[in-house]
């Protein structure tokens, strides 16, 4: 019944929701569940008043992704990253900032409009609204451009750049650097992760991009998704010393086990 | 009240889809593989449809460019609507195999194929660039950076090997036992984060991207 070689991932997938469950519902009755605040998210207040006192626009942008929501590494990063964007444009409407987003994944367009829409209608500035705040650009490379070229010509005094990002990363970071900009980037694709934080000043890495939702709502129920999470990473730590140790004792057992 | 039943319809198909991908992945029943499939030939159709929204957007975008004559950009924002259209017009010569025509051809391989590979290559300058700033020794962890990138660095270059002949082999070091595990740690929490992003949009919690204003 269940496809071979998936049996562990299943019975692995099951605890953990189990956990999720256990401690959302723990959350949900009022147990505090502390989560320490990621100085990127703590940053974007910051970097939003930036651009106020300086007069200029904030830049935001999601990253290459594969160019569609479809793909299941990329997709969910950009997600992720709309669900920060709703922060940040309603942080940036309150102070009258003009965002500006680019895209080059066409899928998410519908979405970002959504989501920029009822920031400015939440903040009670809806006819500022403009849909050509939203950029879009097909491709990489024109993305890229798209990208350089308003920031040497608008200069943004902040950009963020949360998202799947692919090699147009360490070009975007750097051309940021060269204007001057204050930097917040995040990223789950390892490849990418060392040039957003050597060329940003604050980074979300890897899972912290899909947590950071829980940093700004404070929701109960992401808050206990999160300690389910924690639980997990140390089932996962303890399987890795257990396989190092027995490893020695060329014991297959384990590896037999994760294999089915 | 219809915005509320809207969004919570939403929820509820999204998770309905979330549950009939997961029992595709790891059960083998005929019925539901064939949801999965037809699901995914949808999320195909519905991503190039996309393209349409994206094409709007550019047209939107250089059209009120050209309008107001915004400076430094108007005339590249002409050029560009002028192209979008000349391609577009090509494509339809020969729709079902647009690339069969060989101006088409010649404008992807000779205009947007080379440079988009222009721009791949000087992702190079901007690496030395932004190297250059991580790798300076303002602490012990940046200091042990740089050391590593010498060695790394150095293997891949030819005089490596001239300074040292175990320089290409501690390079060989950090690239394949020194940097692996912390890179494997990096993917195994972001799966985890992953699967909790899913479980909250299952249980329709994670509502930034629907349109929700996050926190504030």
């Amino acid at each position: 019944m269940i496809v071979a070689g998936r049996q562990t991932a299943f019975v692995f997938l099951i605890v953990t929701i189990a956990l999720f469950y256990i401690f959302l519902e723990m959350a949900r009755r009022g147990r505090k569940i502390p989560i320490r605040t990621f100085p990127a998210i703590a940053a974007i207040p910051e970097a939003i008043g930036r651009c106020a006192e300086m007069g200029k626009p904030l830049l935001y942008t999601s990253g290459y992704a594969m160019e569609t929501l479809s793909n299941p590494d990329q997709g969910p990063q950009t997600l992720a990253s709309i669900s920060i964007l709703s922060h940040v444009a309603r942080l940036a409407v309150r102070a009258g900032v003009k965002l500006y987003y680019f895209t080059c994944i066409k899928d998410s367009l519908p979405l970002v409009e959504e989501t920029l829409r009822t920031a400015y209608l939440e903040e009670g500035k809806p006819e500022e609204f403009d849909p050509l705040q939203i950029n879009y650009q097909a491709g990489q490379s024109p993305y890229l451009n798209a990208v350089m070229g308003f920031m040497q010509r608008e200069r943004p005094a902040s950009n963020i750049l949360m998202g799947g990002f692919y090699y147009e990363s360490v070009v975007m970071g750097e051309a940021g650097n060269t204007i001057g900009a204050m930097q917040i980037a995040g990223t789950a694709n390892t490849h990418q992760m060392p040039f957003l934080i050597a060329t940003c000043d604050y980074c979300l890495i890897a899972e912290e991009l899909y947590a950071a939702s829980a940093d700004i709502t404070k929701d109960p129920w992401i808050l206990g998704c999160l300690r389910g999470e924690d639980i997990m990473k140390l089932v996962i730590l303890v399987l890795l010393i257990v396989g190092f140790v027995i490893s020695f004792a060329r014991v297959p057992i384990l590896i037999d086990i994760l294999k089915r | 009240m219809a915005e509320v039943v809207r969004r919570e319809a939403v929820y509820a198909l999204t998770a309905i889809i979330v549950v009939i991908m997961m029992v595709d992945f790891f059960f083998t029943i005929p019925a539901i593989s064939a949801i999965a499939g037809e699901l995914r030939t949808w999320a195909t159709i519905i991503s190039t449809m996309a393209l349409t929204l994206g094409a709007v957007n550019i047209i939107r975008v250089h059209s009120r460019n050209v309008r107001r004559r915004a400076p430094g950009v108007w005339y590249h924002s002409a050029w560009l609507i002028f192209i979008f259209a000349f391609v577009l017009l090509l494509g339809f010569t020969d729709i079902n195999n647009p690339s069969s025509n060989p101006v088409y051809k010649w404008i992807f391989d000779n205009a947007y194929v080379s440079l988009g590979q222009t721009w791949y290559a000087i992702t190079g300058f901007y690496i030395a660039s932004a190297a250059y700033r991580a790798f300076r020794a303002r602490n012990i962890d940046a200091a042990l950076l740089l050391i590593a990138g010498i060695f790394v660095m150095l293997m891949n270059a030819p005089i490596g090997e001239v300074i040292w002949v175990q320089i290409p082999r501690i390079g060989r070091w950090f690239n394949d036992v020194g940097q692996v595990p912390a890179m494997r740690t990096f993917l195994i929490v972001a799966a985890f984060g992953l699967l909790a992003f899913g479980f909250r949009t299952l249980l329709g919690r994670e509502r930034g991207f629907y349109g929700e204003v996050a926190g504030g």
